[in-house]
């Protein structure tokens, strides 16, 4: 064994160049419009069509070691938060670059670990004043406003910086707010900002008014709307919502508590609305979404009945069934656990219907040979027979005969086994009216075990009359037609039992390669909507944090530090060193690199949502809004102050006397914040890696070419 | 058919250090070493080049026990290095570097390997007598009652791993807690012997830093479905522990060699499986009320126990198996035959507990040593890092209660000790020299390349091309700005020295590292209340430095004083 070593950073640092073309590849996955992929194996002419990071990184080559820390980290994310790795691939990207800016300009490495480090710390306590609290939402969930019926939508998918309209109603919020009594300015959450602009009177709203239709912000407004890029997008559509405005026509206003002593402006205390930020653009998979926690919701109260604990989203307990090939219309979400099984379990499903049928859960497979985990067989045992006589019946029969005889003695007409089942007992069971199950998710076999009072157990020789549990009906599921189900040739089938703590999607797609893309997303609007619960507040979305970070970072870099800051020293770990002391020096360049990395994000989301026909535009526009933001003083009131303007029509006077308004975008803050520091950490990890220590390579394994730049121990 | 080969005679090469190739070698095991070194060390991905985990590190234990060398010599040093990290965890880095700028040293003198060998090892000696002596400037005793010590210690350890990617207020809250999960480990009254406990580190992989917790007893990790069978736990003023070293999942994998013939009709599962219920049925007759198996537990068994509301927790692994036995005050049980009543054991309270995405049963003792420390970081391969790095940090706070002192880090105990050796060979050169027969010039030779050695070290800190100085009234180490200008304000362009103890406003006067200077006497005694006051110094653990500079200088020795190196080619 050799040990190679090769220098990774003599010039340019390879490392961080790796990255950035690693990143690159999913640059158009940004955003809520994502362009799909094709990826073709060119041994094999196998192709796939991705539309997910995720996707994407299991496709790739990923076996340089900067790929497998990127494929980690982007793992990583997924596995914690199921989102959020878009931006994380994007941001690794793009803040590769800003690292290698800062080495060219020569700054120190431990200057931009730390600067960069800090800097990002302090745009994640900055946004902080752009969140919206949720409150209650589930209190409103019985009226008859439901996602679905929200049919008419002016999808906004970047709402900061795009296409606004005018209801006339957020002037009402604004008198509204100057009616407020408290004379303390807040910000969203509550902290004290320094600018009271939000809170205006009426001259000084009409006022400001007039002096925003300047020629140049109209200018620069037109030029955003009036340039689609090539595609024309599904979510482009304009439809009518004129029945369901969130602002007012709630029974219980939202406006009444405006006119309190309440000085939040946004919040957040509609389902619907809630659904609608955080759709992203994906109305089909939030609809669904939206159906499912409502059954849970329902399911909760009538379990619950008086007892009043706050609901919470389980989505454990949710449950996916695709059905490739038929029609995307078919899609949708019932209570119960939906499957598909072979259609010779036609005339047997036919007998179970309608009638409580008792099932058993079988936790692992369900053949003869099957040994529960860390059960070693002994391999030297061999059987002697006392006699000549011929076995009547194989082993695996007899097997069967016993597994049967449980079943009949029990009275068990269901068994779920979580792994699989022999083909020959399926059969045996299907003739003697019973229907076996191979391949069950745990969650669900967790579901029927509550709901129907069985007990998992591992064998059937461990079934007695406690584990058997009651109450379960097995139907045809025909939301579907028959002749659309027949083509597929299987047949769908629905298991529920009373109570029963379990919903399925059925998701259905015509084209089989688009599956597994609508079962992604599907579980991205699910995520995205269960953390902004659980974590009871989202951002305000479509790019304001973002924006609002990167002007704080410009603001930051553009304050002189005193020599002997030890607020600015004490961002490095090592305060002795010099660095501390010549970080002054350096600071502004490197916050202007992590700035310009924000920069491209919201270049690159709004060119990717078809805002701007380049990049470039995009890049001017955003300059414009930062230059406002700067003039205002308050970056973060100038955010909240164009958010609402923007839903008033200010900005846009070609459609500003429709009567429809821009629902507000949402995002979920701590899986945002956490891949903005994965993409920052994974940067900085490889940024002061100098150099790759190769374990177990020899001279023969690396071509003459190679072995320049390897050095060996 | 045998077939004889003639054996391949020996390769034997003389003074292996002449040559040219093994110097190339050490130079670049030198390179990582140094380049990895302090809290702006650079980093090594270290894999192995056919896909699969990669490590980022700049540990001395991760990178010497991944760097598989060729070279004997190159496995001296490694192989001495590793046996010095395998007992004190700290310091590695330091070790080898200073080994092996020793050795770099002492072959630019030109002098016998006997006398540098001899003279060494009289320098070794003043050195450890020095940082053992009251008069040591650059020791401080640890006080017990008050955290700041030891915490500055923990900190200076947690700072000094970069690839740990912590924020300043992750290492202080992880700092802290290193700390907190250190003192729990401390009984609470001993007689006469103390005995500490340990702390576990349970991984929670994917989560912030500062999720991060210490609790007391032990974390067994469940999946949430295994956790809501045994749940709802019946309350009880102790719960009666069983636990099982032996697997109960009802094999019978040790029958031996050769075949073992049975009748047909005799089922040897459920005869063991009889046994085993009837294992079960002496344990509910005991009044067991907890199951704890290292191994598999056999679902049958199970079911019984639960029956019998009997909580049976199986699979916990080898490494809970000490702890446990430690705080339920049991012997694991071995066998499946009777069990002896004596060997049950007890835990004050059981609950469930979740952190992150993951499920746990929280065994509570009733007085134990034992916690847990659930760690947590963003990805995997700063989390083996961080592992790494809480492990030596209590390992060093263990050392450290051994030996109540700490060196001042930073670079300045290696400058000070420098300018103390300087002055002593200078000034009191007779005591070395009556005992060896060397002369006045060898020595001055043998103690330059041994403190530039030392010094070198120190240099070895700074990575991004600053100048490194030292003060010629404390001799510590100091930093700054390379291009400064040739005539400067020293006291305005420095701020703290490399442990953050003196601060450049006093009247000090600096020299460059490199440059040759006149020994002087560095001031010793340290002002018990210069320390006191200061609560962000740099600090490092006596015990494993003082372990790392005799290892070094020996090393160096065994291998400056090698003539052959015979090979078995066969």
């Amino acid at each position: 064994m050799v040990m190679a070593c090769r220098v990774i950073n003599k010039r340019r640092h390879m490392g961080l160049q790796q990255l950035s073309s690693f990143a690159g590849t999913g640059r158009t996955f940004l955003g809520p419009v994502k362009s799909s992929k094709f990826i073709i194996d060119e041994e094999c002419h196998e192709s796939v069509l991705i539309s997910s990071t995720i996707r994407l990184l299991e496709s790739l080559d990923l076996t340089s070691a900067v790929g497998q820390l990127l494929n980690e980290a982007v793992q990583a994310q997924n596995n914690t938060y199921k989102t959020g790795t878009s931006t994380l691939l994007f941001l690794v990207g793009a803040w590769s670059s800003a690292a290698e800016e800062c080495l060219h300009l020569g700054v120190p490495i431990s200057v931009i670990v730390s600067v960069m480090s800090e800097g990002l710390n302090s745009c994640i306590k900055e946004v902080v004043s752009l969140q919206v609290p949720i409150y209650n939402v589930f209190d409103h969930l019985d009226s008859t406003k439901t996602f679905s019926g929200l049919e008419t939508f002016n999808i906004s998918l970047c709402p900061f910086l795009q296409i606004p309209s005018d209801t006339g109603l957020q002037k009402e919020r604004d008198l509204n707010d100057v009616a407020s009594p408290s004379l303390t300015t807040y910000s969203l959450s509550g902290i004290p900002v320094k600018s009271p602009k939000l809170f205006r009177r009426q001259t000084e709203v009409e006022a400001d008014k007039n002096t925003l239709q300047n020629p140049q912000t109209l200018k620069n407004s037109l030029l955003a709307s009036s340039h689609y890029r090539k595609s024309i997008l599904i979510h482009s559509r304009h439809f009518n919502r004129t029945a369901n405005n969130q602002w007012i026509n709630k029974p219980d206003g939202f406006l009444e508590q405006h006119g309190a002593a309440t000085p939040n402006t946004y919040r957040c205390n509609d389902l619907v609305e809630l659904e609608m930020g955080l759709s992203h653009g994906d109305h089909n998979s939030m609809k669904l979404v939206d159906e499912a926690v409502r059954l849970q919701y329902q399911n909760a109260s009538i379990q619950q009945g008086n007892c009043t604990m706050p609901f919470r989203f389980d989505i454990s307990r949710i449950f996916t069934c695709c059905l490739p090939g038929v029609p995307e219309t078919f899609s949708c979400v019932c209570p119960g656990f939906i499957t598909v099984v072979s259609i010779s379990n036609t005339t047997l499903i036919k007998e179970l219907e309608n009638q409580p049928v008792r099932v058993i859960l079988i936790e692992g497979d369900l053949t003869e040979n099957y040994r529960h985990l860390g059960f070693n067989k002994a391999t030297n045992i061999n059987t002697l027979l006392e006699s000549m006589k011929i076995q009547q019946n194989s082993s695996e029969e007899v097997w069967t005969n016993y597994v049967l005889q449980v079943l009949i003695k029990f009275n068990v007409n269901l068994v779920l086994v979580q792994g699989n089942v022999s083909e020959h007992l399926i059969e045996r069971c299907i003739h003697s009216k019973r229907l076996v199950i191979g391949s069950v998710n745990s969650t669900v076999m967790q579901a029927f075990a509550e709901a129907s009072g069985a007990v998992q157990v591992t064998y059937i020789t461990q079934v007695n009359e406690n584990c058997v549990g009651n109450g379960i009906y097995v139907a045809f599921w025909r939301s579907i037609p028959s002749d659309v189900i027949d083509r597929i040739n299987v047949i769908t089938i629905v298991i529920k039992t009373e109570g029963i703590n379990l919903v399925t999607v059925v998701l259905t797609s015509p084209v089989t390669a688009q599956m597994q893309t609508k079962e992604d997303r599907f579980w991205t609007c699910a995520y995205r909507l269960y953390h902004a619960l659980r974590e009871q507040k989202v951002f305000l979305g479509g790019g304001a944090v973002e924006f609002l970070c990167l002007s704080h970072l410009q603001i930051l870099a553009g304050q002189s530090l005193s020599k002997r800051n030890h607020v600015c020293s004490g961002w490095l770990h090592n305060t002795s060193s010099w660095l501390a002391s010549s970080l002054a020096l350096y600071r502004p360049t490197v916050l202007n690199c992590l700035a310009n990395g924000w920069h491209r994000y919201l270049s690159t989301l709004m060119y990717n949502t078809a805002c701007c026909s380049s990049e470039f535009e995009a890049s001017t526009f955003i300059q414009q809004h930062l230059q406002n933001a700067r003039d205002s003083g308050s970056p973060s009131s100038y955010i909240l102050n164009e958010y609402s303007k923007l839903n008033s029509g200010i900005f846009n006077p070609s459609i500003s006397n429709k009567l429809e308004q821009i629902p507000s975008i949402y995002d979920i803050i701590i899986p945002k914040i956490e891949a903005w520091r994965r993409a920052l950490d994974l940067v900085l990890l490889v940024l002061q890696t100098d150099s790759e220590i190769i374990t177990g390579l020899g001279h023969t394994q690396l071509n003459s070419h190679e072995t320049e730049g390897f050095l060996f121990l | 058919m045998s077939r004889l080969e003639a054996k391949k005679p020996s390769l034997c090469k003389s003074e292996p250090l002449t040559s040219e190739r093994v110097r190339a070698t050490l130079c670049v095991l030198k390179g990582i070493l140094t380049s990895s070194y302090g809290p702006s060390g650079r980093l090594k991905q270290v894999h192995s080049g056919f896909g699969g985990c990669v490590c980022t590190t700049s540990q001395s234990s991760a990178l010497l026990s991944n760097l598989p060398v060729t070279h004997p010599i190159l496995k001296i040093l490694t192989t001495s290095m590793q046996n010095h990290v395998s007992c004190f965890r700290d310091c590695g880095l330091f070790t080898a570097i200073l080994c092996c700028n020793l050795i770099e040293n002492v072959q630019r003198t030109g002098l016998t390997p006997t006398t540098v060998t001899k003279l060494n090892q009289h320098l070794l000696s003043l050195c450890t007598s020095y940082l053992k002596s009251e008069s040591c400037g650059c020791r401080i005793l640890v006080d017990f009652s008050s955290p700041q010590t030891l915490l500055c210690l923990v900190r200076s350890i947690v700072t000094s791993k970069p690839a740990c990617m912590l924020t300043r207020e992750e290492r202080d809250h992880l700092s802290a807690l290193i700390l907190r999960a250190f003192l729990l480990t401390i009984p609470e009254n001993t007689k006469d012997r103390l005995i500490l406990g340990n702390s576990i580190i349970v991984p929670l992989k994917g989560q912030r830093v500062l999720d991060s917790s210490v609790l007391p007893g032990i974390l067994i990790e469940m999946s949430e479905i295994q956790l809501m069978k045994i749940l709802p736990i019946k309350k009880s003023e102790a719960f009666k522990v069983a636990l099982f070293c032996a697997s109960l999942s009802g094999d019978f994998s040790d029958t031996g060699e050769g075949t073992m013939v049975v009748t047909y009709g005799v089922s040897l599962e459920n005869a063991v499986l009889e046994q085993l219920l009837s294992l079960g049925r002496q344990l509910v007759s005991d009044h067991v009320d907890l199951v704890v198996c290292q191994k598999v537990i056999h679902p049958s068994l199970k079911q019984f126990l639960s029956m019998h509301r009997v909580i049976a927790i199986d699979r916990v692994g080898v490494a809970l198996m000490e702890p446990l036995s430690k705080v339920t005050g049991t012997q694991p049980i071995g066998s499946i035959g009777s069990i002896s009543p004596s060997s049950y054991g007890s835990v004050k309270d059981l609950c469930p507990a979740k952190f992150g995405f993951k499920h746990f049963l929280h065994l509570i003792p009733y007085e134990a040593t034992i916690c847990s420390l659930l760690l947590c970081n963003r990805n995997d391969t700063a989390w083996d890092e961080l592992k790494l790095t809480c492990q030596t940090a209590l390992h060093v706070l263990q050392l450290t209660i051994k030996e109540p002192c700490v060196l001042l880090g930073g670079g300045c105990t290696e400058t000070h000790l420098a300018a103390y050796i300087r002055h002593k060979t200078c000034n009191e050169p007779e005591s070395i020299l009556k005992d060896d027969g060397c002369t006045q010039t060898e020595l001055q030779l043998s103690t330059e390349a041994f403190c530039s050695a030392l010094e070198s070290v120190a240099g070895s800190l700074e990575h991004d091309g600053g100048e490194v100085l030292t003060d010629m009234k404390y001799g510590h180490f100091w930093s700054a700005h390379a291009e400064a200008p040739s005539i400067v304000n020293w006291p305005d362009l420095l701020s703290r020295c490399g442990c953050g103890l003196y601060n450049s406003q006093e009247e000090l006067h600096w020299s460059f590292l490199k440059s040759t200077r006149h020994p002087f006497v560095p001031q010793t005694y340290l002002p018990h209340e210069a320390t006191g006051s200061a609560d962000n110094l740099t600090l490092d653990c006596f015990t494993a430095k003082l372990s790392g500079l005799q290892v070094a200088v020996e090393t160096a020795n065994l291998i400056l004083d090698l003539s052959y190196v015979i090979e078995d080619k066969n």
